[in-house]
């Protein structure tokens, strides 16, 4: 658990509320270092140049939309394998295949709860850790 | 319309002026001038349909001279001042959940503090002197909780302040739309509801009410539904 919470997180969101609102969730679980980005065109060389271990990310933003973000982090071959939770409110049926089909790990809709959110990131958790 | 378009049906001329030179041959008078009348009603009749369309495009034309001023003052002042507008509800959001957000991350340490005191005065021992001092931080940590949460609640007065804003914009993109279905029934005669459809790939934004068509989730629980279907 102790190795857990050490992960680096990037959460992407163009809102700073909501970025601040999981940033604190985060923190709140016990997940320290949370590094933030307004959308996928900033987020994309945070992550080729960093080492995160997770990416939480909203869909709908100006610039580089989240499922972009999504497909540009599946196609490189050093971020394909990093979960991928996506955090929005885009709630057609269809969008959420698309997401699934890009290779989504979770996709929780806003609005949402700290329970949602903790219970999602476990589960993408743990079933990395079974596949690793 | 132009002058020296020819006439549509110039045969409707055919039958009079027929007539018209039968009298003449015959030489009877009466029966060349009721031909020659007859001839005349049939281009009065032309005439006054010309001039009835001349009228009814000049009438289109000043209703879409109208209409053209009403969008151009639309286009140049409603429409920037409108953005001008939401651009200051967004402002006006931002910083009440910001606000919101400052004032419950101050609210955490003081109940810590209250906590941290408990647990001294447990630890050494409930003297009268202890017990008083704690009283005291209590009291002067539940005054700052409260007050935030006075300012907690004082801080959601923004959403007064953006709802008559929205609701300024609201009218006036409707009056926008009923200008542009207007124009576009002069234009082409039928009204014109094509609507681009906003490509699924930049996203659409959260599910309004009566706006949002296609099949959507309820919730979390049909997403995580959808996404066990989908074999996750």
């Amino acid at each position: 658990m102790s190795v857990q919470r050490s992960l680096n997180f990037l959460v992407v969101d163009d809102y700073s509320t909501m970025r601040r609102i999981v940033k604190n969730l985060l923190n709140e679980l016990g997940y320290a270092n949370v590094t933030e980005a307004d959308d996928g065109a900033t987020a994309l060389p945070l992550l080729r140049s960093g080492s995160f271990d997770f990416l939480i990310t909203d869909w709908n933003m100006p610039g580089m939309p989240g499922l972009e973000l999504l497909k540009q982090v599946r196609a490189d071959e050093r971020l394909a394998k990093l979960p991928v939770l996506m955090l929005t409110a885009e709630a057609k049926r269809e969008q959420i295949v698309e997401a699934a089909q890009a290779g989504v790990n979770g996709y929780v809709i806003k609005p949402f709860t700290a329970a949602t959110l903790k219970e999602k990131i476990d589960k993408i958790l743990s079933s990395q850790a079974a596949a690793a | 319309m132009s002058m020296s378009e020819p006439p549509q049906d110039i045969h409707v001329y055919a039958d009079s002026l027929a007539a018209m030179s039968r009298a003449l041959a015959a030489r009877d008078e009466h029966a060349f001038r009721s031909a020659l009348s007859a001839f005349d009603a049939v281009r009065d009749a032309e005439v006054l349909t010309g001039v009835r369309r001349v009228t009814v495009e000049l009438q289109s034309a000043l209703q879409r001279f109208e209409i053209d001023a009403r969008l151009i003052d639309l286009a140049h002042h409603q429409v920037p001042d409108a953005r001008r507008r939401l651009e200051h509800v967004l402002r006006l959001t931002n910083d009440a959940a910001h606000r919101t957000m400052d004032l419950v991350d101050q609210c955490g340490p003081l109940a810590q503090r209250i906590e941290q005191g408990a647990e001294r005065l447990v630890a050494g021992g409930a003297s009268a002197s202890a017990l008083g001092q704690f009283r005291t931080q209590v009291a002067e940590c539940l005054g700052g909780i409260r007050s935030r949460l006075g300012d907690v609640r004082l801080a959601q007065s923004y959403q007064d302040l953006t709802g008559q804003i929205v609701r300024g914009v609201m009218s006036l993109v409707d009056e926008l739309e009923r200008a542009l279905i207007e124009l576009a029934s002069i234009v082409d005669g039928k009204d014109a509801a094509a609507r681009r459809e906003q490509t699924m790939g930049r996203g659409r934004g959260p599910v309004v009410p009566g706006v949002s068509h296609g099949e959507v989730v309820s919730g979390q629980q049909d997403v995580d539904a959808l996404l066990s279907d989908l074999g996750m």
